[in-house]
């Protein structure tokens, strides 16, 4: 399959909806892995990391393989398509930056992606939607026990995998869940439940890397320790923790139902405002929007529009998507207008195939 | 070693000069190294205060420490990578996994801060078809020495070992 098939679109996963989709957007499992008596992408040489992408490629370019792998050297792909690939979360933007020994192999339907020569030998990620930590690392476990077959981990018995920053060394697992969190943003509850979260071995941040912090409202919560716990363990761990900040997040929309109606359909209308009219809009603003309505939309005041299309927009409003878009590079400026008239048509477009006229029924 | 100044105490510091362009290194003890002008002004521009933090945040007794003992462990350099424990401390990551037999016994402390514990206990590693048969390469070596030992007992033994894991990497050779 070629690299335009892995940019067009938003990911499956990001599409879909799973358990709790109204809050959890996607889960995502992540494994470490290096390959025996090979040196560290940090130390390795040139020879090195062409040796590890010919051994996965003998491993995961076979017909027995049942997922199916594309496979991109980072080096063959023009700026923008590595940029792409990025916000769709397919690959890490240090593995776009090594680009020199850096490639990756990405299935048909774009849940997993093998990323070679990252800060390791092997990152091995599944994305799927909505909540489903389980399930999602038995997948990952499974290719990773095939891929273990073909070649040789380096593992120890003291420290299980081994990894290039003792941070991840041991399962080699983390474990992310991306959750929007738009009703304890507003009720000022999220720093308490950060300095919490943190507390219990979670790392929170924002869904554009890091720095980015809460953006659209949006946070990643993952797992800290890799080491001296099982994978079950910490997945547990998470499991517990996110039910909790997900039953907190419930509260607290009902709470500002009850509380502040009229203001919060006030908010999440004008926020479908601004997305349906603006002729400039900065990711900011057309994060924070599409937030707004996303919520709007989860509780019903809002219909007409599908949480599919505000998820597939939180990914497009990035600056890679409207450039793509517009085909062309934009400066910041041109790049705002781009994106206005860019989510302007993604919202016609699903009002088109959910069908507007419910909407003015229900007004009525 | 015994320090090159004094030619009493033991010789805990080294330093590397560049003189008329060759690197000369010379060792020196602590209280030499520290007394001795020019090379105290060397020590100090080292950037002491950077693996100072990182050290104290690894929970790591800095390089400069009075044990010799400790000293030594950290100018240990990995044989794989060229990593030293200093270098490790500064970037906070390994080389490559020789340094993890390296740097081993230092790890635990470094590890206990960031980690919850200092062993694995999650899923093992499944075994690789390349390492199944260097397993049956070097049954087959010992398997030698019994036959030309008499050892035929032990031969026979090996020989059914051998099969179990032929018939092991067959079977994966088919469902993967």
């Amino acid at each position: 399959m070629n690299i335009e098939h892995f940019l067009k679109h938003a990911p499956k996963c990001v599409v879909e909806s799973g358990e709790h989709s109204d809050i959890v957007m996607t889960t995502r499992i992540r494994l470490a892995r290096n390959i025996a008596n090979i040196r560290f992408p940090l130390s390795f040489s040139q020879q090195e990391a062409n040796g590890v992408q010919e051994k996965l490629m003998k491993a995961l370019l076979t017909p027995q393989e049942q997922l199916n792998f594309s496979y991109f050297k980072m080096a063959d792909l023009s700026q923008l398509e590595r940029q792409l690939l990025v916000e769709k979360h397919l690959i890490s933007p240090y593995l776009a930056k090594h680009k020199e020994v850096s490639a990756v192999f990405l299935s048909s339907d774009e849940s997993t992606s093998v990323m070679i020569n990252e800060e390791d030998h092997l990152r091995i990620q599944v994305l799927s939607p909505g909540m489903q930590l389980m399930e999602t690392y038995e997948y990952a476990s499974e290719l990773d026990d095939r891929l273990g077959k073909q070649v040789s981990y380096a593992y120890d018995e003291q420290f299980g995998y081994l990894t290039s920053c003792p941070t991840n060394v041991g399962t080699g697992l983390r474990a992310s869940i991306m959750m929007h969190l738009p009703a304890l943003t507003m009720s000022k509850q999220m720093n308490v439940l950060i300095q919490m979260m943190t507390r219990l071995g979670m790392v929170v941040r924002g869904i554009y890397g890091e720095g980015s912090e809460n953006l659209g409202n949006i946070y990643q919560i993952s797992n800290q320790v890799t080491l001296g716990k099982s994978e079950r363990e910490i997945l547990e761990e998470l499991q517990k923790v996110v039910e909790q900040i997900i039953e907190k997040e419930r509260n607290a929309r009902k709470k500002l139902l009850e509380r502040a109606q009229v203001t919060l359909d006030d908010r999440v209308n004008r926020a479908l405002g601004t997305l349906r009219y603006a002729r400039v809009l900065t990711s900011e603003e057309a994060a924070s929007c599409l937030s707004s309505v996303r919520l709007g939309v989860d509780l019903k005041l809002i219909q007409g529009i599908s949480p599919s299309c505000l998820n597939e927009c939180v990914m497009l409003i990035q600056p890679g998507f409207v450039q793509q878009y517009a085909g062309t590079m934009l400066d910041a400026v041109d790049r705002d207008i781009y994106r206005a008239k860019y989510v302007r048509e993604k919202l016609d477009n699903d009002s088109l195939i959910t069908g507007e006229k419910g909407e003015e029924t229900y007004d009525v | 070693m015994i320090c090159e100044h004094c030619k009493q105490r033991h010789a805990s510091v080294t330093v590397t000069k560049v003189q008329n362009g060759q690197a000369v290194a010379k060792h020196y003890c602590e209280h030499c190294a520290s007394k001795f002008h020019p090379f105290q002004t060397d020590i100090q521009e080292e950037p002491v205060a950077l693996h100072q933090l990182i050290s104290n945040w690894f929970g790591v007794p800095m390089w400069k420490s009075t044990q010799t003992e400790e000293k030594k462990a950290t100018q240990s350099t990995c044989p794989s990578c060229g990593f030293t424990y200093r270098q490790f401390l500064k970037q906070g990551k390994f080389g490559c996994t020789e340094c993890y037999n390296t740097f081993r016994d230092q790890l635990p402390p470094v590890l206990s801060r960031l980690q919850a514990g200092t062993s694995h206990t999650g899923k093992s590693v499944v075994i690789s078809m390349e390492q199944l048969k260097q397993k049956i390469e070097e049954i087959r070596q010992q398997m030698q020495h019994a036959i030309a030992e008499e050892r035929f007992e032990d031969a026979a033994k090996m020989r059914d070992e051998i099969k179990s894991i032929q018939h092991k990497l067959d079977a994966g050779g088919v469902d993967v």
